[in-house]
C-alpha cells in the first residue's frame, strides 16, 4: 500500500484553484477574442460556418463523405483512450490537423470555451471524490484526514479533459472547410435521412432569425427598466418574454410554410451538390484510419502491459 | 449540462445513440410530413429560449425547457430535441459529438413524459393549466438530472461524487424551471390558449 503524502493546509487551496484558475483562463481567452472582434459594424446575416481560405487547405479539397466518416471514427476511438499518452498523443495529432487546414485558432478556442464549465467539474470532483484504492498516492492536507486528494482521479480528469479537447479540436476541420449545406448533403449521402439533414438546415437558418428577434426584445425591456434579479417579478418577465418568442415562432411557422408551399416545396430540396471520390480521398481517408488504429491499439498493448 | 466528449464508456455512448436513433424515427414518424418544417423553424425558438439566462443568487442559471418543448409538440418534441442538440454540438461545442445519443435520451425522454403527463392532466381550468405546466417544467428537469447522474455514473465508482454534485447542482434549476414553466403557461392562456390545447403536430388536417 502506498503512504498518504502529508502537506499542509495551503496545498489544498492552491490545487483546489486549480479548475477555476483554468476556467478564468478561458474566459481571459474569449475576452481578448472578443476585444479583437469589437468595434466593427454587427453582422446580423447568418454567420459562415465555413472558412475559406485563399488556397484551398488540403482537408478542404477532401470528399466530404470520407472526411465525415474518417472524423467520427476518429471522434470514436478518442474517447475509446485510456491513457494519458496515447490521448495526449492524439491531441497532437489533432492540432497538427487543425493546422493543416488552415483555421484561425480562436474557434477552436471558442469551442474549447463551450465545455470549460463542464470539465472544471471534472477537475475539481475526481481528485476528491475518486475512490481509494490501496495503491492510490493521496495527498492529505494538514489535519483534514477525510480529504485527500487523489492523483489517480486527477490523472482520470486530465484524461478526459485530453480526449474532450481532442475531439473538439477535430469539429473545426470538419465543419469549416465546406459549406455547411454540403457537409448536410454529404451526412445525408451516408444514410442520415434526407429530411432530417433539410430540417438541421432550416432550423440553423431560423435560428439567428429568432436570436434577432430575441435580442430586439431584451433591449426593448431594458430601456423599459427592466433589472434581473432572483424574485418573482424577473420570473414573470422573463415567462413573458419566452411566451412571447413562443407565440411569434407559432405563428412564423405558418408564414414560412406557406411562403415554402408557394415555391413548390414537396417534401423534398433539390440536392445540387454531387460528389465525386477521387484516389487522393481515399488515401486521406485511410491515412486517418490508419493512425486511429496505431494509437488505439498503442493503447490496447500499455492497457495488457 | 450537456455531457462532453470522452465522459462516457465508448459502449454506452453507442448505446445511448442507437436508442435515441430508434426513438427519433419514432418521433418522425408520429409526426405528419408537411409539418417537419415547422417543427424545425419552432425548434430554432426553443434553442433561442434555452440560451435565456436568469440570475440565482451570485450565479445564473440557463433555461432548459424540455418540459414546455414536450407539453408544446408532443411526440414530435424528441425529434425537435435531437434537431436542437445536434447544432448546439456542432455550433458551440455544447455537449459532445460522440456524447450527442446521450444527451438526446437526457433531455428527450423527459420531453416525452412531460408532454404525455401534460397532455392528460391539463383539464380545463386555467389554474390546473398552470399547476400541470410548472409540474412538467419541474419534473421533466428532475428526470434528466437524474438520467444525467446515471449517465455519469456508469463511467465506474470514481464517478459518484460528480454524479452527485451534478444532480445537486440542478435543485436550483428545478426551482426556476418550474416557476418559469408557469408563467408561460400563463401567458400563453392569455394570448395564444389554443396551442395549449392539443400538441401541434397532432392536430388534425384543417
Amino acid at each position: 500500500m502506498t503512504q498518504p503524502l502529508h502537506l499542509s493546509g495551503y496545498w489544498l487551496l492552491l490545487l483546489l484553484l486549480m479548475p477555476l484558475a483554468v476556467y478564468s483562463g478561458f474566459r481571459m481567452l474569449l475576452g481578448v477574442i472578443r476585444k479583437g472582434e469589437g468595434g466593427k459594424e454587427r453582422d446580423w446575416s447568418v454567420p459562415q460556418l465555413e472558412f475559406e481560405t485563399g488556397a484551398m487547405s488540403t482537408v478542404h479539397r477532401w470528399d466530404v463523405r470520407f472526411k465525415l466518416a474518417s472524423f467520427l471514427v476518429l471522434a470514436f476511438v478518442v474517447v475509446s483512450l485510456q491513457h494519458g499518452q496515447t490521448a495526449l498523443a492524439a491531441l497532437l495529432l489533432a492540432f497538427c490537423g487543425y493546422r493543416a487546414a488552415c483555421i484561425p485558432w480562436r474557434r477552436g478556442f471558442k469551442r474549447l470555451l463551450g465545455m470549460s464549465g463542464f470539465l472544471s467539474m471534472f477537475l475539481l470532483m475526481l481528485p476528491l471524490t475518486a475512490v481509494r484504492h490501496p495503491d492510490d498516492l493521496l495527498l492529505i492536507f494538514g489535519q483534514l484526514e477525510w480529504l485527500s486528494f487523489n492523483l489517480r482521479g486527477l490523472d482520470l480528469a486530465v484524461l478526459i479533459i485530453l480526449r474532450a479537447t481532442t475531439v473538439a479540436m477535430l469539429m473545426e476541420p470538419l465543419l469549416a472547410t465546406a459549406p455547411f449545406p454540403v457537409t448536410l448533403a454529404g451526412l445525408s449521402r451516408m444514410g442520415v435521412p434526407q429530411r432530417i439533414t433539410e430540417l438541421l438546415l432550416i432550423t440553423h437558418r431560423y435560428l439567428y432569425v429568432f436570436v434577432h428577434e430575441a435580442r430586439r426584445m431584451q433591449i426593448g425591456m431594458e430601456v423599459r427598466g427592466l433589472l434581473k434579479t432572483s424574485n418573482i417579478a424577473t420570473l414573470r418577465t422573463v415567462g413573458n418574454f419566452v411566451g412571447m418568442l413562443f407565440v411569434r415562432s407559432f405563428e412564423r411557422t405558418e408564414r414560412v410554410h406557406s411562403a415554402m408551399m408557394a415555391r413548390g416545396y414537396q417534401g423534398h430540396w433539390p440536392q445540387p451538390v454531387s460528389f465525386r471520390a477521387t484516389n487522393t480521398d481515399y488515401y486521406k481517408t485511410a491515412l486517418c484510419l490508419a493512425l486511429g488504429i496505431l494509437l488505439l491499439g498503442y493503447d490496447l498493448m500499455l492497457v495488457g502491459g | 449540462m450537456h455531457i462532453s466528449d470522452g465522459v462516457l464508456p465508448t459502449t454506452i455512448a453507442l448505446g445511448c445513440y442507437a436508442a435515441s436513433a430508434v426513438i427519433c424515427t419514432w418521433s418522425v414518424k408520429r409526426t405528419r410530413s408537411e409539418d417537419l418544417p415547422k417543427v424545425a423553424v419552432l425548434t430554432a425558438a426553443f434553442f433561442v429560449a434555452s440560451l435565456v439566462h436568469l440570475p440565482f443568487g451570485p450565479t445564473s442559471v440557463h433555461l432548459l425547457i424540455p418540459g414546455l418543448v414536450g407539453a408544446l409538440l408532443g411526440p414530435s418534441a424528441f425529434l425537435a430535441i435531437a434537431l436542437g442538440l445536434l447544432l448546439q454540438c456542432l455550433l458551440f461545442q455544447f455537449g459532445g459529438l460522440t456524447a450527442l445519443g446521450a444527451n438526446l435520451l437526457m433531455m428527450g425522454l423527459p420531453a416525452l413524459l412531460a408532454g404525455l403527463v401534460f397532455y392528460r392532466f391539463k383539464g380545463t381550468g386555467r389554474k390546473q393549466r398552470i399547476w400541470v405546466g410548472a409540474l412538467c417544467g419541474g419534473g421533466a428537469t428532475i428526470f434528466s438530472a437524474l438520467l444525467l447522474a446515471m449517465l455519469l455514473a456508469t463511467g465506474g465508482e470514481d464517478f459518484y461524487g460528480v454524479a452527485k454534485l451534478a444532480l445537486g447542482a440542478h435543485i436550483p434549476v428545478v426551482l426556476i424551471e418550474a416557476g418559469v414553466s408557469a408563467m408561460i403557461v400563463s401567458f400563453l392562456l392569455k394570448v395564444k390558449p389554443e396551442i395549449l390545447d392539443i400538441p401541434f403536430m397532432m392536430k388534425e388536417k384543417p
